[in-house]
């Protein structure tokens, strides 16, 4: 009896695990708090839909957008999306995400704040599982027990709180931080200044005197009021305000779940009145939410995302939400739960969200942003006043904007480069035929071994490079951009004609040199310095040798931002030594364009040039000891030792090595993209390859970074080219 | 002496110049309220703590992105070694077809921005159903290191005497036999220096990591690393400190192979 229900018992769980599975993944940008609540949601589900598993993959919010973008370009990526509410306009102008109308059962969106269900196109293409994002004045009740309700209040407040404590000259806590630079952080004033930064056709509105009096009121608090920093980051003005050291700050409700941990007695209020127009700056509000994907691997993931979809947008799992991180529910049962109704902050959120707007979709916002941080950037550091700023970001927004909605048509030049490319290709082919045949009678010939020892090499490379490759080249042909993402076709060589009557391309070409040059100049010197230092008996050669790689050990990621960190005007360490030992005035390193550059080079220098250091230990041991013993005997000066003997033998393994370095300064994004933060001030740190990388990933244009890529790469061939020549010489004469 | 003194104090001074920041990162693991900046210079405080470590361990999946990570640079290592030491030595000695055209196509490799490389590399890996998978790291960590290790290994085998090999030969020697006992022992440094460099590739990249693996059981260390990131809510003391931990192995490598780096020299002077 036992043995027949323990048979069963064993058919009945394997009926279910027979049946095929379904796997539904999740691209998320959830901040790391929320992550065990969606967890936690994620394994209820898969217990209550017994044959679907969820994956949730994290990526933080640009890379999300990219990764997506590339993942359903591929024809895959995950049946669900998480993101916030401005990545649709994007998505669904790719035709990469779906309208949810007819998906979820009938009156399901209505049951939201339509906050959460934006439309775009007259659809619905994402439902939001939470309502905010809006940025508010948030106070340290320590400091200040009635929030400023006018601006005027904020500066008399703001004057009172901004002091020196210790009388060393130094202001040790500021009346107001926040991230300033940033025009999302700065977007609500424009409101208060009465206008609005988009027309109702959704075109740019720039060029008012909201934006001018926003400008101006900023460069205000800063020069005239000084109660901001002079230099303001994120990061910068989070660390003022959980160290005390800033008694207000303007930020979203994200930032709530981080001032509690660092045990902040905060109070939250409505950005104060601007008293010279009696109006409410009005931050933007917006959701995260859930997408679909347009691809799916069968009928059955579609079912079962939308299942998902609506578990995760469900009361319950909005309670659960709510109650673990403090969001305010979408959903408009879930608001008249305990959790939400008698949560104080959610309370005085909500008053704050009274003089909200809508966070818009469209695509174009991201010009926009990008437009006004641009030129604004440029006025903060004073190389214009507020009306040209608001003029140039206007004009920027509208070229930007017809750029990134361009559609070129494929005309004549398409059809006629087509043709031209498959004659090249096979006149390719046909030239090669003596070199295939050649390549195949090698592996029999005298040199056979060569052909051997090469191949698994040749392969590899083959494989990885090739295709790429020529998939930019017909991308850089081709009209491929945020409208024709789907279907881009050929069309010719507009790009390239772009990219060269570009006078920007120019300047920074000349630009990327300079930072070649240094870059490697610096890297080989201090590498050969210190490799022929540590090479003379030192005593503890291993510990200084271990020191100096340091900078190379440390992944990148992290010591680019920490030497931003270290270049901050206010009390980056570098200008507390200029000012403290070398009694210098503190440098804006990151807001002046020559300085930030520096600041990226000086970077750079520090990453580099370990490796150029174990490069030249290395050919260090291939230098034979007795010449610089015969040397010695002879009475050569150190200096004239390494003049005659270490320099020229150690170049046949420095010039490979300064050569590839080149090339990979050259094209290095990841020091100018962190230390710059994407280009600022204004865009004005840009090599060739970050332009690259904010064309492509920023604004869309595949098609211009394709081609500007080419060009890129033919530079560096003609590089290569010409230092190989004298490579070979060398050969010749050996 | 004078000499000895000024060579002591430039190290000194750079040592000091590549240290620094990396105690500004041991300063921010330490920290206990998730900031990145902070103004008081000190970096040992009354308020230090190191939950960020042991957070790291206990909370985190930071072990399996170490095994992940030490398996996929263990393999590529091993992969560029191979491929490397055997293909540069046929660019070295050897005058055929096609070899001043695969010295350039190496180099060539290099010169596209890598940016514009990941829409095709997702989407080959996808036809070849790679993603998610450590085949397709392995693959192309192992060539994109290729050029660099091949070209430094090329250069050091140019610096060994021919002589060396025309005598092996007389000695009735194979070619392969040339290879493996006479060339690759003498190459030491540069084998080293060439497997420093394969490792390091695949040990903190990133990007083309982030295309592959989408299944967080499969992460790599720099992977789980960013998952602590986010545009407007970091977690910096776990950043900082995961990153600390991911220099550890590179440290103790470089420490392990470095008497490599040094045995030249030592031969040199025993001589004298």
């Amino acid at each position: 009896m036992n043995l027949f229900k323990l048979l069963f018992l064993v058919l009945v769980i394997s009926v279910p695990a027979q049946a095929k599975d379904i796997r539904i993944q999740l691209w998320h940008q959830m901040i790391y708090g929320h992550r065990p609540v969606l967890d936690k949601a994620l394994r209820e589900f898969e217990k209550e839909n017994p044959g679907i598993f969820v994956r949730s993959t994290y990526r933080e919010t640009e890379e999300l957008r990219s990764a997506f973008q590339s993942a359903a370009m591929g024809g895959g990526g995950p049946e669900l999306i998480y993101g916030p509410s401005d990545q649709i306009g994007p998505f669904a102008t790719m035709g990469i995400i779906q309208p949810l109308e007819e998906l979820v059962p009938a009156g399901y969106i209505e049951g939201f704040d339509p906050l959460a269900v934006p439309e775009f196109n007259d659809h619905h293409y994402m439902i939001g599982d939470s309502v905010g994002n809006h940025l508010m004045l948030i106070y340290n009740k320590k400091l200040i027990s009635q929030p400023p309700k006018t601006t005027d209040e904020l500066i008399e407040i703001g004057k009172k709180q901004t002091v020196d404590l210790n009388g060393d000259g130094k202001i040790d806590r500021f009346g107001l931080v926040f991230n300033y630079t940033e025009p999302f952080f700065f977007s609500p004033f424009i409101m208060g200044f009465g206008d609005y930064f988009l027309t109702a056709s959704n075109q740019p509105l720039l060029n008012t005197p909201g934006v001018t009096g926003t400008f101006q009121f900023i460069l205000d608090l800063r020069d005239k009021h000084r109660i901001i920093p002079k230099e303001c980051d994120y990061e910068t003005a989070e660390a003022l305000f959980k160290g005390g050291q800033a008694a207000m700050i303007i930020n979203g409700d994200w930032s709530w779940g981080d001032y509690k941990q660092a045990k902040i007695d905060f109070g939250i209020a409505r950005i104060p009145m601007i008293s010279s127009t009696g109006k409410w700056p009005g931050p933007l509000v917006g959701t995260k939410g859930y997408s679909l994907n347009v691809n799916m691997q069968s009928p059955k993931h579609q079912q079962a995302a939308i299942k998902l979809l609506q578990h995760l947008t469900s009361e319950k799992t909005q309670l659960m939400f709510a109650e673990a991180v403090g969001t305010l529910p979408s959903n408009l049962n879930a608001r008249n739960a305990d959790v939400v109704k008698e949560n104080a902050l959610l309370k005085d959120s909500a008053h704050i969200m009274e003089v909200a707007y809508p966070m818009p979709v469209i695509p174009e916002v991201r010009a926009i942003w990008d437009s006004l941080r641009t030129q604004y950037q440029r006025l903060l550091a004073n190389s214009q006043t507020p009306a040209q700023a608001a003029l140039l970001s206007q004009q920027q927004a509208e070229v930007q904007i017809r750029d990134m909605n361009e559609v070129i048509e494929a005309g004549t030049e398409g059809r006629l480069l087509q043709i031209i490319f498959a004659a090249l290709l096979l006149g390719a082919l046909w030239m090669s035929r003596s070199s295939v045949v050649g390549f195949f009678k090698g592996f029999k010939g005298p040199q056979r071994y060569a052909y051997y020892l090469m191949f698994p090499a040749f392969l590899a490379i083959f494989l990885v490079i090739i295709y790429p490759f020529f998939y930019n080249i017909a991308i850089s042909f081709s009209n491929f951009s945020l409208k024709t993402f789907q279907d881009w076709s050929i069309v010719g060589f507009q790009h390239y004609r772009a990219v060269l009557a570009d006078p920007k391309f120019y300047s920074l070409f000349f630009k990327t040199i300079v930072w070649t040059g240094v870059n490697i100049t610096f890297h080989v010197a201090f590498g050969v310095l210190l490799a022929v230092l540590i090479n003379q008996v030192l005593p503890g050669k291993a510990l200084w040798r271990t020191l100096l790689i340091i900078p190379w050990a440390v992944p990148q990621y992290i010591t680019a931002l920490t030497w931003r960190g270290l270049f901050n005007q206010e009390y980056g360490p570098i200008n507390v030594f200029l000012q403290e030992f070398l009694h210098l005035s503190p440098v804006q390193w990151l807001s002046q364009p020559f300085t930030a550059f520096t600041a990226c080079i000086i970077t750079n220098v520090w990453l580099g040039f370990p490796f150029m250091m174990i490069v030249a230990l290395g050919g260090l041991q291939s230098i034979p000891h007795s010449l610089y013993e015969a040397a010695q005997i002879d009475g050569a000066t150190s200096w004239q030792r390494f003049r005659h003997i270490t320099w020229p033998l150690l170049q046949p393994v420095m010039t490979p090595a300064a050569l590839l370095g080149s090339i990979w300064t050259f094209n290095n994004l990841n020091v100018i993209w962190l230390v710059s933060n994407g280009g600022e001030p204004g865009d004005q740190t840009h090599i060739l390859v970050s332009y690259v990388y904010k064309a492509a990933f920023n604004l869309y244009r595949y098609g211009y970074a394709a081609a500007l890529s080419m060009l890129i790469f033919f530079i560096l061939v003609i590089w290569g080219v010409i230092s190989l020549r004298g490579q070979y010489k060398k050969e010749m004469d050996l | 002496m004078m000499k000895k003194a000024l060579s002591g104090a430039i190290i000194l001074l750079f040592s000091l110049f590549s240290v620094y920041p990396i105690l500004y990162v041991v300063s921010v693991s330490l920290r206990g309220d998730n900031a990145f900046q902070s103004r008081s210079l000190e970096i040992f405080t009354s308020s230090s703590t190191i939950s960020n470590f042991v957070k790291l361990f206990i909370e985190t999946d930071f072990l399996i992105w170490m095994r992940n990570s030490l398996l996929i640079s263990a393999v590529t290592t091993l992969m560029g070694l191979t491929l490397a030491a055997t293909s540069a030595y046929a660019l070295s000695r050897y005058r055929f077809r096609g070899r001043n055209f695969m010295l350039f196509a190496l180099l060539a490799t290099q010169m596209f921005p890598a940016t514009m490389l990941l829409l095709p590399f997702y989407i080959i890996l996808s036809h070849l159903k790679l993603i998610d998978s450590f085949w397709g790291l392995f693959i192309i960590y192992s060539s994109t290191a290729l050029p660099f290790c091949v070209w430094q290994m090329k250069a050091y085998y140019d610096t060994i005497p021919r002589e060396l090999e025309e005598a092996a030969l007389l000695d009735g020697c194979s070619v392969w036999q040339i290879f493996y006992r006479i060339i690759l022992p003498i190459s030491s440094p540069a084998l080293v220096i060439t497997a420093l460099f394969s490792f390091m590739t695949s040990w903190s990249e990133y990007v083309i990591a982030a295309v592959v693996l989408q299944d967080p059981e499969l992460y790599t260390l720099p992977l789980g690393l960013k998952s602590f990131q986010a545009s407007l809510g970091t977690q910096w003391g776990l950043y900082a400190a995961g990153a600390l931990i991911v220099s550890i192995p590179v440290l103790i490598l470089f420490i392990g192979i470095s008497r490599y780096l040094v045995s030249g020299l030592t031969m040199g002077s025993v001589k004298g």
